[in-house]
């Protein structure tokens, strides 16, 4: 069989998280009851003008900065003409000729672990269309029409033909994720339908430069189905290939239950005319100089610095940096005077998962980065043990009480008073007289156990350093 | 109640005081009225009832007018084939009729009842509200026996609104505020390639009327406009795409005429439009179709031709005041007009201003084929709309004053 490689290029819809629509003040809430947010704008009676928001402008600048791209002094909206029940006007706004920004790039980690430039060819803003419910139950099946989402603001990010395998698009959806979430722009949950990612795959013999044509796959709602399906794309135009039969333009579905693609129609590619109702867009250097001041650190910046004035490893501070409120919150508790890799290990392993247990966000929790750092700050002064302060930090989720005052009422200060201690040890000696004879006769493994019955003799609440030195000192003769 | 209008408010109001207080003023059936039936002269729109006021409709009642209720159109708004806003303005005994120009259907309107008929610059008033076809060409036309009671019109409707992102974000000029004492210096224009373009009689009007004009007092110099007939291309290919579009939202689904028996959603689509559309628009359509599917370059080059068109007059009008221009063809008469052709042979000297969306005056009595008034337009510059009005009101009741 001969080699082939594949060309894989995405078009990925990212819906803006601004108030309200993109042409009138409807709420941007699709997931509402049906058709609670619409009026005449968004549901196109006649008569009705579109209004651009202004905010869809400022959130879609931010996305396309983040992603690297040349913002466009002018741009303009078209009329992508279609006819189909989702688009009741006969057109989406859609800046096909003149997009707001072009010459985009991310850089990934390509599979041979080195870094990978891939190319975006342009970001566009246009409209969403209305939602098709299809009831297929009862007598008559009906599809139903919710005009919640008609009007939405997105943006649509169309990459150059540059990615070579299921990775180099998986990697590019994430990074891009990445950025656009840093940019405060939009979610980007495929899961959520915030971010929809369309893959246009051909495939070539290896070496050649030559463009096939393409296939367009839709329809996969989670970053590895992306990578799935353009996995099982590929093979499915190898073997046809193989067969003899030759690949023809158009879109195919990802079935996720099935793990195969399902031919769905034609591509279909309607006029787009210039809209005469909705102005052009003149973005002007000064407002453009705002915007780009406002523009947060981006995460690759930021995890360079965390590298380097916290002494985060590169590893870790690159896993911080992945989502924005983490790192925030981070510095946040930096700004406290508690060890950096300690700080990092409690925020990734304790306090990052007990937030998703409770499905509770960063910046909304009770256990503000204060009072993190102050139970970070007795667990560091040996106030308060490791295994007491997990159940005081679940504790915190549930009260306002300063920190302290929980440790106390819940009795999880650390015993390092030397003579209780002492007494606790003594305790554990005497019933443990065997264990005592095995490690005074050379067993030092017995140090362990020894230990575990000292801490459990406490309650947890002995200082297991202090256990450990002062049953060194009693056992040694 | 005539068969004139399509729906007659039982107690029209007015919502406050303003120079318009105590006029009657009629609108078309394609212009918003809360409530009122608002077909736009199709099937398409049958039954559908408009939810708000037009901004010009609110903005008249507050400024004292009151809306006697909505006369009969051509399909769409197009041409004037079935329209009644001849009919209303002679018979109906209003002060005014607000019209819809989309190639010059106000100015024509007007000319056929020998009235003053007014389209503003494109921008300056807002077309929220408006049920259009053609969303670059499209404004308001006011037609009215007064020139004054049209400019009382303009003063109340024109200015930006929140609603219409397309207009123009200058202020309101001041209409009517004020009355030019002095004589102006005023110098008008009309094309040499127009008057190649007429019939012998309508030449012979056309020149006894620049006679008048200058005798008058607004001396007349011959200009050029080497590309006058591509202003009707222009508008015939760009006009239809936009109109395909604009009328791409009529399915039949939400309200207007729905087929029956369609067997899938697809075949209703086609059915309903079928159903819906007359020949005339039916035909733009078409056109239009063709060349947003078919032959989009065409289109393109429009938009360019377009932009030169503009420019040219905009030079010429740093030249004149002016360009004074006959309204009606004789020879073509907008109310037989049966084709797309036919069509844009009556509008070929309105559609211009549409094309340029400059600010246009259609005046009486002053270019008479026999005993027909073909109309006389002024054509001023961009935003120049209370000049215009102003030199039109000046010119008026100074003649009249010395008749």
């Amino acid at each position: 069989m001969m080699d082939y490689e594949a060309v894989i290029g995405l078009e990925i819809h990212v819906e803006l998280n601004c108030p309200t629509k993109m042409f009138c003040d409807c709420p941007n809430r699709p997931g509402d009851e049906p058709n609670k947010n619409t009026c005449p704008i968004c549901l196109w009676l006649p008569g009705a003008i579109p209004r651009f928001g202004y905010e869809a402008l400022d959130k879609a600048v931010l996305a396309c900065l983040a992603l690297n791209c040349e913002i466009q002094e002018k741009s303009a909206f078209d009329q992508k003409v279609y006819y189909y029940p989702d688009l009741p006007k006969g057109f989406q706004l859609s800046q096909a000729h003149y997009p707001l920004a072009r010459n985009g790039w991310l850089n990934i980690i390509g599979e041979d672990g080195q870094a990978k430039r891939l190319r975006i060819h342009h970001i566009h803003m246009e409209e969403d269309v209305a939602k098709l419910v299809h009831e297929m139950e009862g007598k008559t099946p009906i599809s139903l029409v919710d005009f919640n989402r008609a009007g939405a603001p997105l943006i649509e990010i169309v990459t150059e033909p540059d990615m070579r395998s299921p990775h180099d698009a998986m990697e590019f959806v994430r990074l891009l994720r990445t950025q656009t979430r840093y940019a405060g722009s939009s979610e980007c949950s495929l899961e959520a339908g915030t971010m929809r990612v369309d893959a246009n795959i051909s495939i070539r013999p290896r070496g050649t430069d030559q463009m096939n044509t393409k296939v367009e796959v839709k329809n996969m709602n989670s970053i590895r189905h992306v990578g799935d399906a353009i996995a099982y794309e590929i093979e499915r135009q190898k073997e046809s290939l193989a067969a003899g039969e030759p690949i023809v333009l158009h879109t195919r579905l990802w079935d996720p239950i099935k793990k195969v693609t399902i031919a769905m129609r034609g591509k279909f590619a309607g006029p787009c005319v210039p809209d005469p109702s909705v102005p052009p867009i003149v973005i002007s250097r000064e407002w453009l100089a705002d915007k780009i001041a406002r523009l947060p650190e981006m995460p690759t910046v930021k995890a360079e610095r965390f590298n380097r004035q916290f002494g985060l490893s590169e590893e870790e501070a690159f896993q911080l940096c992945g989502e924005k409120e983490t790192a925030d919150y981070f510095e946040q508790v930096m700004a406290f005077p508690v060890p950096a890799r300690m700080a990092n290990h409690w925020l990734t392993t304790q306090l990052l998962p007990a937030l998703k247990e409770r499905e509770e966000a960063l910046p909304a929790s009770r256990v503000s980065p204060s009072r993190f750092a102050e139970l970070l700050t007795l667990i560091d002064r040996n106030e308060v043990n490791a295994n007491s302060a997990k159940t005081v930090l679940v504790r915190l989720f549930e009260t306002d009480l300063p920190v302290r005052t929980v440790i106390e009422q819940g009795g999880f200060s650390q015993v390092s008073d030397a003579s209780e201690l002492e007494g606790i040890i003594a305790g554990v000696l005497e019933k443990h007289a065997a264990a005592v004879a095995d490690y005074r006769g050379g067993n030092a493994k017995t140090l362990g156990f020894l230990i575990g019955q000292a801490m459990q003799a406490s309650g947890g609440k002995a200082n297991p350093k202090m256990v450990r030195e002062l049953l060194i000192k009693t056992l040694t003769p | 109640m005539s068969n004139h209008f399509i729906y007659l408010d039982p107690s029209p109001q007015a919502t406050g005081d303003g120079p318009l207080t105590g006029k009657r003023i009629a609108v078309q059936s394609n212009v918003a009225v809360q409530g009122w039936p608002t077909a736009a002269g199709s099937l398409a729109l049958e039954n559908y009832t408009a939810l708000e006021d037009a901004t010009a409709v609110a903005r008249i009642r507050a400024q004292g007018g009151v809306i006697v209720g909505s006369s009969r159109i051509s399909e769409l708004g197009f041409g004037l084939r079935d329209d009644a806003g001849e009919a209303v303005l002679r018979d109906e005994g209003t002060d005014a009729v607000l019209l819809t120009d989309f190639l010059g259907e106000a100015r024509v309107t007007a000319a056929d009842v020998c009235m003053f008929g007014y389209k503003p610059t494109y921008g300056l008033v807002s077309r929220f509200g408006l049920i259009g076809l053609i969303p670059s060409m499209e404004t308001y036309g006011v037609a009215s026996a007064s020139l004054r009671t049209i400019s009382a019109v303009m003063e109340s409707i024109a200015g930006p609104d929140a609603r219409d992102f397309s207009m123009s974000d200058r202020e309101k000029p001041e209409f009517a505020s004020r009355t030019i004492s002095a004589r102006p210096t005023v110098k008008a224009g009309f094309p040499a390639e127009v008057m190649t373009m007429l019939t012998d009689e309508e030449q012979r009007a056309y020149r006894e009327g620049l006679r008048m004009l200058s005798e008058r007092g607004i001396p007349v110099e011959e200009v050029s406009m080497p590309e006058f007939t591509l202003f009707s291309l222009v508008h015939g290919v760009m006009g239809s795409v936009e109109a395909s579009s604009s009328a791409g939202k009529y399915d039949g689904v939400r309200y207007g005429h729905r087929a029956q028996g369609a067997k899938n959603w697809n075949e209703m689509y086609l059915k309903s439009r079928g159903e819906a559309f007359g020949t005339l628009v039916k035909s733009y359509l078409f056109q239009g179709a063709y060349f947003q599917f078919e032959n989009y370059d065409i289109f393109e080059k429009a938009g360019r031709i377009r932009a030169r068109l503009v420019k040219s007059v905009n030079d010429l009008l740093d030249a004149v005041d002016v360009l004074v221009l006959p309204t009606k063809r004789k020879p073509f008469e907008a109310r037989w007009a049966e084709t797309v052709h036919d069509v844009y042979n009556a509008f070929s000297l309105t559609l211009p201003a549409n094309v340029t969306g400059l600010p246009v005056l259609q005046v009486p009595g002053f270019i008479m084929d026999g005993g027909d008034d073909l109309g006389m337009q002024w054509i001023g510059p961009a935003f120049g709309d209370a000049r215009l009005l102003d030199l039109a009101n000046h010119f008026f009741e100074h003649n009249e004053a010395n008749a």
